[in-house]
């Protein structure tokens, strides 16, 4: 039942995707482009469909291989996108300037980049790792860059100033999932995976908080 | 020796007192020795039994005698130890001896004696249970002690009170069944230790002397053992829950106290942050429970939560519970539900329902998403229905149950995780019932109103009798074949057979285009000038008569009262507006105008002229996808188009008098020159037809509208100096130079004017014999062979082909098979 609701969702999203390609043009209108609240729109839809699916995944992970191991105690505070300072309540997230978090969005989506490339790959080799765990993991890295594209968009189109500097974190966390033990070598992916559902979560949260402000003014 | 005369004398006696007994009063019965005991081993008491009275009153005597004596001897003491025993004090009391000892029981009658008993004392020694047993806790370092203390069974005689007890004690907590026994020895106080705290004990003591038996337990004592002066145990948290994702609160359970003061202590540490904070709010959520306002909330960080309990003896550190916020967020239940009932337009009802999200909830910053879920059900139903209706904050529920009352509850759920609120409290909707009860009343008056009509049918039917059933039920005509060719039939070559008896092939040959003019009258006078001819027109003729009549060529879509009916022939047959359009532009000018127009529209398939075109370009827009297939259908029967174009077909008034559904056909067949559904229409006319007229547009040059073929058989008569010359077509029988001009039958002439109708058409009828092309192929065999056909069977002829009419003129073109009209062109 879950598979399907998935599937359906991103048979959804990739319809919506097909549709981008050809953006219907209103009338006479010279520069045929989507509006921001079809932009923020598609955005949270993505942003919730990847975080849909880090839950899976962590889900999936934490029952085959997690279970009674501890890793929740050891997994705090190692988080590599950890040093990017995001708000932490709704408070933080409405008074920072939403140029600013747009930046900290595309910040965190760009530190991704790498480590779910690798995780794609690397979780090719865990024990037994169901087909439900290994398309996740593609299906997330696939979909992350379709959001950075679709969030350099926005940012493109709300930023008033010059583009900050790409920020982002590296990640070296590539070693942790090779590692031979294989108790270490499971937490590194539980650990990745904490964060990636972690972060996927900010993202959708403060691109529906932006998409409320910046589209309904804060009246959703 | 003593024992033996004993039993000899009781022997004697009973024999005695059995016959005294038959009075009804006996001597007693016998009585039996209990028991006898010795409380201290100085003194002894026994008990008996007495048996039956006999009737009378009784004395007991108890005797005993020593095992070192002959002599006997009688009670000392039938007091003390109460009735039925006698006490044995000191002096009587010799632990050296055995005593042999008998009760007898003496009335007026007789007396009996008891079995004798023989005592030692040292064996029946038993003690009463020790008394006043008190009980004492006392705890020392840790460990809690119980303290018993009791006295000896108290005895008649002080004197005794040398006497040494063992003691044995017994101890179970109060609720449990097994009990721990102690043997306490020689002294009356007992110390039992490391008992379980905050338990009540129950305790009991015996007593026993150096030999005999054990004494009864003593009476229950219980005591609580104090809860002990320990640290307390861990506590345990239960749950955190935020209720708005902005505070959240975690509930602890305490530990065991032990009886002592015991405080709670939160502390919690943040991902990221080495110190350890204490909970900032324990009152604001009630007992054990720590508040976190939105100042100390945060998300996407994990809480590592402790909760310490501590009393003066020490304390003790609940396991560590970590907490993400972002993952325990649980909504508080909807609010403002309601339930509205609404009617559609089919005045089925059905229920909104409408509700706001939990007033904590913030979901207009976007902060928190709330998706929801409502249940429902009959009240007296056992499940509930659940539909998830997402973000929304209303619901539809259609097809539900009337006349039931349901049962609805809302819960709600942030988006991605955490936990679903609790149900919205029940709320009631009755859906009424009395929409049905009206379609009852229908329904009833309907068949009430039907079973009379059949009543009067019925009665009708009795009352009118034979007539009534020849009527329905015609006699059917025997079939008679006549002029076949015979030499054809004994050269028996089937095709040549078969193509004088009708056209089989197709696309059709030339004969049979010319088969379908049987009677023709070309004119090219004014069309409405046709209609008025026909004596009984039916209404819906009339209908499209008019259109045609007022020469705007508005008779289309435009007139709001025709429209539902053109609407309905024009994507059937689209063709049947253009032509009467048309036709009126022929009246108006008849100039070749309306050519250019016909193929025009025809292009476009839009069955309008210019002047209909915005209500037809509607109706177009309407016309279903089998147009297309329609148009395809007009390819394949081109060439009955060209004789169709020129044909006017009109039915005979005397035969159109006998069908009324024919008529309907006459202006559309009339007209029609390339919709098939119109051939067929026509095709059946035609063959009912005693009289054929063809119109012609003699300025019309265009050479498919006069099939050359056709000319052959037509006389042309200058009937008016009209600018639009009438023609007549005097042409013999179809098939009159043809092949199957062999056939002699059929070779007819039309010269018999039946009518004049108005001033411009000339009805033709052939000389009492009609040409009669029944629909289905044989007949057609049958009867181009024979044209003498009797009335009866051309009446049969149009009852088959009516309902064929009719179907055509409401179905479209969907389903017209080529095959079903090809014989009429015969």
């Amino acid at each position: 039942g879950l598979l399907l609701v998935t599937l359906l969702v991103s048979h959804m999203l990739l319809t919506k995707e097909g549709v981008t390609s050809m953006p219907i043009c209103p009338n006479g209108s010279v520069n045929c482009q989507l509006t921001l609240e079809e932009l923020f729109d598609r955005a949270v839809k993505l942003a919730t469909y990847i975080h849909f699916l880090s839950s899976e995944i962590f889900n999936e992970f934490e029952e085959r291989y997690a279970q009674g191991r501890g890793f929740i105690a050891k997994a705090v505070n190692s988080c590599h996108t950890a040093s990017l300072t995001t708000p932490e309540d709704k408070e933080q997230a409405q008074q920072i300037h939403h140029e600013d978090l747009l930046n900290l969005i595309l910040g965190v989506l760009r530190s991704w980049n790498d480590p779910l490339v690798h995780l794609a790959s690397e979780v090719q080799r865990i024990k037994e790792a169901p087909e439900t765990i290994l398309w996740k993991a593609v299906e997330i890295e696939e979909q992350n860059k379709r959001l950075l594209e679709g969030m350099e968009k926005i940012v493109g189109r709300v930023q008033s100033g010059e583009v900050e500097n790409e920020i982002y974190t590296p990640w070296d966390g590539l070693p942790s999932l090779q590692l031979a033990d294989e108790d270490s070598r499971l937490f590194a992916f539980y650990n990745l995976l904490h964060c990636l559902r972690r972060d996927s979560h900010k993202i959708d949260n403060y691109l529906k908080v932006l998409k409320c402000r910046l589209i309904h003014d804060n009246n959703c | 020796m003593k024992q033996r005369f004993i039993s000899s004398a009781q022997i004697i006696l009973q024999l005695a007192l059995t016959t005294v007994g038959l009075t009804g009063q006996t001597y007693p019965g016998k009585p039996k020795i209990i028991r006898c005991r010795s409380l201290e081993k100085e003194t002894f008491s026994c008990w008996w039994k007495p048996g039956s009275d006999g009737g009378l009153p009784n004395n007991y005597t108890l005797f005993y005698s020593k095992d070192s004596e002959e002599k006997i001897y009688e009670c000392p003491d039938y007091l003390t130890s109460g009735p039925n025993s006698c006490y044995f004090d000191k002096n009587h009391t010799n632990p050296w001896t055995t005593y042999i000892i008998t009760v007898m029981a003496t009335n007026e009658i007789g007396s009996n004696s008891s079995d004798p008993q023989h005592v030692d004392i040292t064996s029946i020694v038993q003690p009463d249970a020790p008394v006043n047993l008190s009980l004492e806790t006392n705890t020392s370092a840790n460990m809690s002690y119980l303290w018993a203390k009791w006295s000896p069974p108290p005895l008649a005689d002080a004197s005794s009170n040398l006497l040494v007890y063992h003691y044995e004690l017994r101890l179970k907590p109060e609720e449990k069944e097994e009990w721990e026994t102690v043997s306490v020895g020689m002294q009356t106080h007992y110390e039992v230790s490391s008992r379980q705290a905050g338990v009540k004990y129950v305790v009991q003591v015996r007593c026993m002397l150096d030999l005999g038996e054990w004494s009864e337990w003593s009476s229950e004592r219980s005591i609580q053992i104090p809860k002990e002066r320990l640290p307390p145990e861990k506590p345990t948290i239960i749950k955190c829950r935020s209720p708005e994702k902005e505070t959240f609160t975690c509930w602890w359970k305490p530990a065991t106290d032990g009886g002592l003061l015991t405080n709670h202590t939160l502390l919690y540490s943040k991902e990221g942050e080495e110190k350890v904070y204490e909970c900032p709010d324990y009152k604001t959520a009630g007992p054990n429970s720590c508040y976190f306002d939105k100042k100390h909330t945060s998300f996407w960080t994990i809480y590592n939560i402790t909760v310490r309990a501590t009393n003066e003896m020490g304390s003790n550190v609940s396991d560590p519970h970590y907490v993400d916020v972002t993952y325990i967020v649980q909504p508080d239940p909807p609010v403002n539900i309601t339930l509205e009932l609404k009617k559609s337009i089919k005045r089925k009802p059905y229920l909104v329902l409408t509700w706001s999200p939990p007033p904590l909830a913030d979901v207009r910053s976007g902060w928190l998403t709330l998706e929801y879920e409502l249940r429902l059900k009959p009240e007296e139903g056992e499940e509930w229905e659940t539909i998830f209706v997402g973000q929304q904050t209303q619901c539809k529920m259609f097809s539900l149950n009337p006349g039931k009352r349901y049962i609805v509850q809302i819960h709600c759920k942030p988006d991605h995780h955490g936990l679903w609120s609790e149900w919205s409290p029940e709320m009631y909707i009755e859906i009424p019932t009395d929409f049905r009860v009206k379609d009852m009343v229908v329904w009833i008056i309907v068949g009430v109103l039907s079973s009379l009509i059949c009543l009067i049918m019925s009665w009708i039917m009795i009352m009118k009798g034979y007539r009534m059933m020849a009527f329905i039920l015609p006699p059917v005509p025997g079939p008679k074949i006549k002029g076949i060719d015979t030499h054809l039939l004994e050269t028996g070559k089937s095709e040549e057979l078969l193509s004088a008896l009708g056209c089989h092939g197709f696309p059709p040959t030339s004969d049979c285009e010319e088969l379908l003019i049987e009677y023709l009258e070309v004119e090219d006078s004014e069309d409405q000038q046709l209609m008025p001819s026909h004596e009984t027109p039916s209404k819906n003729t009339k209908i499209i008569l008019k259109e045609t009549d007022s020469d705007s060529g508005r008779g289309s879509c435009d007139s709001p009262s025709l429209l539902p009916v053109k609407c309905r022939e024009s994507r059937g047959l689209p063709s049947t507006l253009q032509t009467q359009d048309v036709r009126a532009k022929e009246k108006k000018g008849g100039k070749g105008s309306w050519e250019t127009q016909c193929t025009a529209s025809e292009q476009k398939m839009l069955p309008c002229n210019s002047e209909s075109l915005k209500s037809c370009t509607w109706l177009a827009a309407q016309l279903p996808g089998n147009q297309a297939a329609m148009f395809a259908y007009h390819s394949t029967v081109e060439a009955f188009r060209i004789t169709l174009n020129t044909t006017n077909v009109n039915t005979s008034p005397v035969l159109v008098g006998n069908e009324e559904n024919r008529q309907s056909l006459y202006p559309i067949a009339e007209t029609v020159y390339d919709d098939l559904e119109k051939m067929s229409e026509m095709e059946y006319s035609k063959t009912d037809q005693t009289t054929v007229q063809v119109r012609q547009n003699q300025q019309n040059d265009k050479s498919p509208f006069l099939n050359p073929k056709l000319m052959d058989y037509v006389e042309v008569h200058k009937v008016r100096q009209d600018e639009e010359p009438t023609l007549l077509l005097k042409h013999k029988e179809n098939s009159g130079k043809t092949k199957k001009s062999t056939v002699p039958g059929t070779s007819k002439e039309y010269t018999k004017v039946s009518t004049v109708v108005d001033h411009h058409i000339l009805v033709l009828l052939p000389d009492q014999r009609t040409q009669n092309t029944p629909v289905s192929q044989e007949p057609v065999a049958e009867t181009s062979q024979n044209p003498q056909d009797s009335q009866p069977e051309k009446s049969t002829g149009y009852s088959t082909t009516a309902p064929s009419d009719s179907r055509g003129d409401t179905g479209g073109s969907d389903y017209m098979d080529p095959s079903s009209f090809m014989p009429s062109f015969k």
